[in-house]
């Protein structure tokens, strides 16, 4: 008897802790649901601004309403809750509740959570793939025509329009060319060169003097960042990828194996850094932050690193022009992300409207810029310090909105890259481009 | 109840958290995989064993695959022998075995994430500690572009998985060694028998199990390999360490196209259950008695 009683409990105890176990189970992932339909449930989220109101059905005015704000900006937290506080007493029946993502999960869930409308009154959201898709799934509400596009410049919102609409109004603004040591080029008389002969004679210069020309993360993010202003004026059609995505281009096509070529040509004179292929980002960075690389060829979102490193650098902004002076259309590459949209579900439109319009005042948008170290899309913002300045001096040149986030396919971007990798590696372009294009071929179905 | 009826309880828990942790979700997968479900959308459309051709014709998952069999080629080739080799200098009981069984077991215990970090900094081409190590040692022709070398990378990653994994096997091995009766190995000495063939002919044979049982946990494990790959060179330069496990996760989460990965999944289940099963034969036949 003593034998069965025991066996019991311990049967029960095991299943007990069976059901606990599936009950968790299903208990989170029930509550990740009721998080992503409850604005007002911040607990996984950082919330800011005032105190949670209740839900108001409709707003009419005179009403509260509580707008829900979505992005994956942790960094910039403190300085939007600032400037939601502002907006806040300015619009004392306005209240904003913001939750933040990690951008990695961001891109995979935001499109979800916006689904019913009830998080992401005003949300943010990435150029490119993830803009189509929730273009596509009807979730922006049209903001052409109003007032406040005014306060952008007009050629850096274009990657929100679609159709003829503005559906979002990118906030940030980055320009994914390389950074140059200014003094450094001072020291050797040297201009940004505006072809690619004087390109190569510079580089040749560079090196002479014992330099490494240009430093290259050729292991990580190097080859998606350079490919943009080496491939701007080789294809100045701005949806040749969309091209090669429609399988109406090749990478087999002059224009990429040009491109290609000019990697190999860069790499084959010794003017990347040895071993560019096993450097990383941080690496690269060292080498410039040292002095001992005059160019790094990343992007804007790297001075404010560097200059921590290394404080005394002079750093200014060029980009390789792979053509003859009189053949080269675009002076640069800009990248306009974090896109405010107003969630086509929302109930109140009007004050997630009105939040937009509070961001893009060129006095708060200053704030937001010179908090976070971001420069913004909005017109005749004073920023403060050098690194700032020196991206602002870009927004009247003729710049191009990032070639590689114009491609939507995610293998297909790897191709791409991969094949300036396999050059670097020793393969002819010819050969490199040949197996990224059977990449392509595969992904689109040829 | 009879007792051997009572005795099926005890299976139950095991048997549900089995069903729930693992067959469910295989099943899950299986099903996936006949359908182009991109991870988050609620619909999808099947499309019965296309994923399956698409897969057998796709560049990158034969890449992945070839690398795949690299990689583990060479990490059994090492693990296996170094381990023995330092293994039969730790057989004995001592102060300084032990000690060193210990320093050697160290990297076990990291994170791979850890690793993989640690040995990317000491990679890097030009700011890294072994060709800086190289160079002091005036052996600068020795340098390598370790991680950036398209022929190299996969086998620099390999050496990593054997290092983190060598002070495990070690212990095996050490065990297997102790269980060998001394007097076996006296008589051959006093035969006569040199060094070497004392190894080969008594110590060897009698190490089989216990080399058996390396070989085969190193086989699969270096097959399943992830983490290092990861945090190391993600799968690059140019796809040339690209193997089957970071190829799924990119089709699934970089490129959302989840039918596919699972699809890609379930091949590779049935690549670790094959080469399993062929190893379970193996090890069968290869037992040893007294």
């Amino acid at each position: 008897m003593r034998y069965k009683s025991k066996l019991v409990t311990l049967l029960v105890a095991a299943t007990a802790l069976t059901a606990a176990l599936s009950a968790c189970g299903s208990a989170s992932s029930n509550g990740n649901s009721a998080n992503g339909g409850a604005p007002n449930d911040a607990s996984p989220s950082v919330s800011a601004g005032s105190s949670s109101e209740a839900p108001s059905s409709s707003a009419p005015s005179g009403e509260k309403a509580t707008i829900s704000f979505i992005h994956w900006r942790g960094e910039d937290a403190k300085a939007f809750d600032a400037i939601i506080g502002k907006f806040e007493r300015e619009n004392p029946n306005i209240t904003v509740e913001t939750q933040v993502f990690p951008s990695d999960q961001y891109q995979s869930t935001a499109q979800a959570k916006l689904a019913d409308g009830s998080v992401g009154d005003v949300f943010a959201s990435f150029p490119g793939a993830q803009f189509a898709s929730i273009a596509k799934a009807g979730l922006y509400a049209d903001l052409s025509g109003a007032a406040f596009l005014s306060n952008f410049l007009p050629s850096l919102i274009e990657a929100g329009q679609r159709d003829g609409k503005q559906l979002a109004v990118p906030y940030q603004l980055v320009y994914n060319i390389p950074i140059y040591n200014a003094d450094i080029f001072a020291k050797y008389g040297l201009e940004p060169p505006k072809d690619w002969n004087g390109f190569l004679a510079a580089a040749e210069k560079l090196k002479s003097e014992g330099l490494v020309p240009i430093a290259f993360p050729g292991a990580d993010i190097g080859p998606g960042q350079f490919m943009n202003p080496m491939v701007m004026n080789n294809a100045p059609d701005p949806d040749i990828f969309a091209k090669l995505e429609a399988g109406e281009t090749k990478l087999t096509d002059e224009w990429w194996v040009k491109t290609l070529s000019q990697f190999k040509e860069l790499n084959d004179k010794g003017y990347f850094q040895k071993d560019a292929l096993g450097t990383k980002d941080q690496g690269a960075g060292a080498l410039f932050a040292q002095g001992k690389a005059a160019i790094l060829a990343t992007g804007s979102y790297q001075l404010a690193q560097n200059k921590k490193n290394n404080p005394e650098l002079n750093q200014k902004l060029l980009a390789p022009i792979t053509v003859s002076e009189d053949q080269a259309v675009y002076e640069g590459i800009h990248t306009t992300t974090f896109m405010l949209g107003v969630n086509a579900k929302s109930k109140h439109p009007e004050e997630a409207k009105k939040f937009i319009e509070f961001l893009s005042r060129k006095d708060i948008a200053g704030e937001y810029a010179n908090a976070t170290g971001q420069n913004v899309t909005v017109k005749d913002v004073e920023y403060t310090s050098d690194e700032l300045k020196t991206v602002a001096e870009w927004t009247d040149k003729k710049t191009r909105f990032q070639p590689r986030f114009t491609i939507t396919n995610a293998e297909i971007q790897k191709a791409v890259t991969s094949s300036i990798q396999a050059v670097l590696g020793g393969n002819s372009p010819e050969q490199a481009a040949r197996e990224a294009q059977a990449i392509v071929d595969q992904q689109i179905g040829k | 109840m009879k007792p051997g009826k009572r005795l099926i309880l005890f299976y139950l828990p095991g048997t549900v958290l089995y069903l729930a942790l693992f067959v469910y979700p295989t099943l899950t997968g299986l099903y996936y995989s006949i359908t182009d479900w991109d991870g988050l959308s609620p619909s999808y459309r099947y499309v019965g064993a296309d994923n399956y051709a698409r897969l057998a014709e796709d560049i990158v998952f034969r890449k992945s695959f070839a690398n795949n069999l690299k990689f583990m080629l060479a990490v059994v080739l090492v693990q296996t022998a170094v381990s023995l080799a330092l293994a039969l200098q730790l057989t004995k009981k001592n102060k300084r075995t032990v000690a060193l069984r210990a320093l050697f077991f160290v990297p076990t215990v990291l994170s791979s994430v850890s690793v993989g970090f640690i040995w990317t900094f000491i990679y890097d081409p030009s700011l890294g500690a072994l060709n800086g190590l190289l160079e002091k040692l005036g052996l600068g022709a020795l340098t390598q572009n370790w991680l950036g070398d398209m022929d190299l990378a996969i086998f620099s990653v390999a050496a990593v998985q054997a290092w983190a994994h060598i002070g495990q096997m070690i212990v095996l091995y050490v065990a297997g060694l102790q269980a060998i009766p001394r007097e076996l190995l006296e008589a051959a000495r006093l035969d006569g028998g040199t060094r070497g063939q004392v190894f080969r002919k008594v110590t060897w044979p009698l190490l089989a199990p216990a080399a058996a049982i390396v070989v085969s946990y190193t086989t699969i494990q270096s097959f399943k390999a992830f983490d290092l790959v990861f945090t190391m060179t993600g799968g690059g330069p140019a796809y040339s360490t690209e193997i089957l496990s970071t190829f799924i996760y990119g089709a699934a989460f970089t490129n959302g196209t989840f039918g596919f990965a699972s699809a890609a999944s379930v091949v590779f289940l049935a690549l670790i259950s094959l080469i399993t099963y062929l190893q379970f034969r193996l090890l069968r036949a290869d037992r040893v008695s007294y």
